[in-house]
């Protein structure tokens, strides 16, 4: 997806504001105490507003987020041109040229143990993954619209050689 | 109800339960410096010690809070403390299982393994495999027991699973009140979610450990691949979530005695606890999301389970503790330090787990640093800060007496600031796609591990002032006003 930097952004943003909040909280006249109803009382009554807007948040940003679950690649793209992957200790199989703008599709296997099949695009960022799972196949649909070396990264913890296997492909 | 012998039981623990994590954060470091490529490890090495690290992270925080509870438990109920000390053996005889695998055996397929790899490809010889499994079911077999003896009392304390959850009081609490009844403490919730919910893991936990024993017996006995992921998720993610839940205790009790206030039992919080009873075991789906072969329900369930997870966290205990701390008068010392410190280390990491449990995010993120990012935040700066908190609370309460200005100053800046520098290396690098788990990191890698080095080592130096800190208030002579 490309979007990590701005999920971090988001990640700093509202850490910042909760622990601002809380901090305040705790320190606003603390030596200047109140009576614990009376701060009980004013605290009931905001949490209803506050369980309220928690849960519309959750439940909106469940439902903004459905149309980019990356689960639609079997029926999805019946013209899309597929490319086998299989992963095993420590090496991928994977096509050397995939087309650009065109949506494709990687079936991605494993020969020996759990794999992830992590593209990381020109720029270094993740672009798409999948899980490599011996006796089942995964179907990821993707559209590269920028040309370049793509690299393939493991993603999951596949023993002593992990941390070097690595592929990759050009998309013209 | 209350006894020298349960609190002794908590102490040990207790104590256990920190100094595994003392040695767990030093193997922690050494790894971060590796990565750093200040230390030269070979890739064997890093991923046992990583291993180790790993389980022996989790199996201390358990063991702390679960000390908490039981002593928590027993000022309510009687309880029969060779019970705890018999599951406390097991914890330690599957600790030492587990030593024995790493350290001579070199097993290194870390604690969350994946079938089929503790038997592929592997450099360790396969006994060490098994003394991995065998040390793992031990620590199962022990919590089974605590869970066992804890659901137990509970529910012949408050007669049954409705007096244990309080669902007359909620659905009739008119009723339940004129009748003179009272639900059970705030506590005891967190008690019986950790004993009912840790059961079910605990079981989870023994047949995926007792399959993969089949296996290695005999390798023409098959797992299904996508079955054993299942198990070994749901189990491995509901143990680390149990150990917040568990140190959750300590809030409840031990802020009250900073505040000089009460923390009641509400409806909120009992309806709270059962969507925590639900969550825990159910939102282990977003850890595979990235499987699609996994049904598509089960991820849809996965995200939604994950964010009304943090509900009863920012609605319920978090905003309670909030209210309580409020324009209470509470003068902060290290105990009250670290338990509010903690609940904010808890919101924080929860932050960062929302996140990654949002699909498409996950795409980003999924066995980038970010998810080692987020569990540090709210291990280290969450259920360690409420251990220790529960801790000092009680150490300080015992002397009357609080740490001066200066020690209080060095020990926040070393736990929160080191703690700060520490887990913000792990996000800015997942961010930037750098994969979990790499003995030797891509660029920009190294940079952040040798930042998050640092950062490790400023908030061991805070920790270690801490604990001996803790030693100099437990040796102080016991307060008149407490005695």
């Amino acid at each position: 997806m490309g979007n990590a930097y701005l999920i971090f952004n988001i990640f700093i943003v509202v850490a910042a504001l909760a622990i601002i909040a809380m901090l305040f909280l705790a320190n606003y006249r603390l030596h200047e105490p109140l009576p614990q109803e009376v701060v009980t009382s004013r605290g009931y009554t905001l949490r209803r507003y506050w369980f309220w807007l928690v849960l519309v948040v959750a439940v909106v940003t469940f439902a903004m987020t459905i149309p980019y679950f990356p689960y639609h690649a079997a029926g999805a793209s019946a013209s899309a041109k597929h490319f086998s992957v299989v992963a095993q200790q420590y090496s991928f199989s994977v096509p050397a040229v995939v087309p650009v703008g065109v949506p494709v599709i990687f079936d991605v296997t494993s020969r020996d143990v759990n794999h992830g099949f992590g593209i990381y695009g020109p720029d270094g960022a993740i672009v798409g993954q999948v899980q490599a799972m011996p006796g089942y196949t995964n179907h990821l649909l993707m559209t590269f619209t920028v040309a370049g070396h793509y690299t393939i990264r493991c993603l999951e913890y596949c023993g002593i050689a992990h941390a070097a296997m690595q592929a990759g492909f050009d998309v013209p | 109800m209350q006894s020298r012998a349960g609190a002794r039981v908590m102490w040990i623990y207790l104590g256990t339960g920190i100094a595994i994590f003392a040695l767990m954060t030093l193997a922690g470091i050494l790894l971060r410096a590796a990565q750093a490529g200040w230390i030269p490890v070979d890739p064997g090495t890093f991923y046992s010690i990583l291993s180790l690290h790993g389980v022996g992270m989790i199996v201390a925080m358990a063991i702390a809070g679960l000390g908490t509870l039981w002593y928590l438990v027993r000022r309510e109920i009687d309880l029969d403390e060779r019970i705890a000390y018999l599951a406390y053996g097991f914890f330690i005889a599957g600790v030492v299982s587990a030593i024995i695998s790493v350290v001579p055996g070199r097993y290194g397929s870390l604690w969350t393994m994946l079938y089929p790899l503790p038997f592929v490809g592997t450099y360790w010889p396969s006994w060490a495999t098994g003394a991995w499994l065998i040390g793992n079911a031990l620590v199962m077999l022990g919590f089974m027991l605590w869970c066992a003896q804890i659901l137990g009392a509970l529910l012949e304390k408050y007669g049954g699973v409705r007096g244990m959850l309080a669902i007359d009081y909620v659905f009739a609490k008119r009723a339940f009140t004129e009748a003179g009844r009272k639900p059970p403490p705030p506590a005891m919730f967190a008690a019986a979610i950790t004993a009912f919910d840790g059961f079910i893991t605990g079981m989870v936990g023994l047949v995926i450990g007792t399959a993969l024993l089949v296996h290695l017996i005999d390798p023409s006995v098959a797992i299904d691949p996508l079955w054993a992921k299942n198990l070994t998720y749901l189990f491995g993610h509901s143990i680390a979530n149990l150990a917040m839940y568990m140190a959750v205790a300590g809030v409840y009790v031990g802020l009250p005695m900073c505040t000089k206030r009460a923390y009641h039992t509400s409806p909120q919080l009992a309806v709270a606890w059962w969507a925590t009873l639900l969550f825990v075991i159910i939102a282990y789906f977003h850890h595979l999301y990235m499987d699609f072969a996994q049904m598509q329900w089960m991820q849809f369930v996965g995200e939604i389970a994950s964010y009304l997870a943090a509900i009863p966290v920012v609605v319920v205990t978090v905003y309670g503790g909030v209210m309580l701390v409020h324009r209470s008068g509470m003068r902060w010392s290290l105990g009250s330090m670290f338990l509010y410190g903690g609940m904010i280390g808890w919101v924080v990491g929860g932050i960062g787990a929302v996140l990654d449990a949002t699909i498409p995010a996950n795409i980003d993120l999924h066995n980038t640093l970010w998810v080692p990012a987020h569990f540090h935040t709210y291990l280290l700066e969450g259920v360690l800060l409420f251990t220790l908190g529960w801790a000092f609370v009680n150490l300080e309460q015992r002397a009357d007496a609080v740490s001066s200005l200066m020690l209080r100053w060095l020990v926040g800046l070393g736990m929160f600031g080191g703690g700060a520098l520490f887990v913000f290396a792990f996000y800015i690098a997942g961010a930037a796609g750098v994969p979990r788990r790499y003995a030797v990191e891509p660029a920009p890698g190294p940079l952040w591990a040798s930042v998050a080095t640092v950062g490790a080592i400023v908030f061991f130096i805070g920790f270690a002032i801490c604990v001996f800190e803790g030693v100099r208030l437990a040796s102080l002579p016991k307060s008149d006003v407490t005695a």
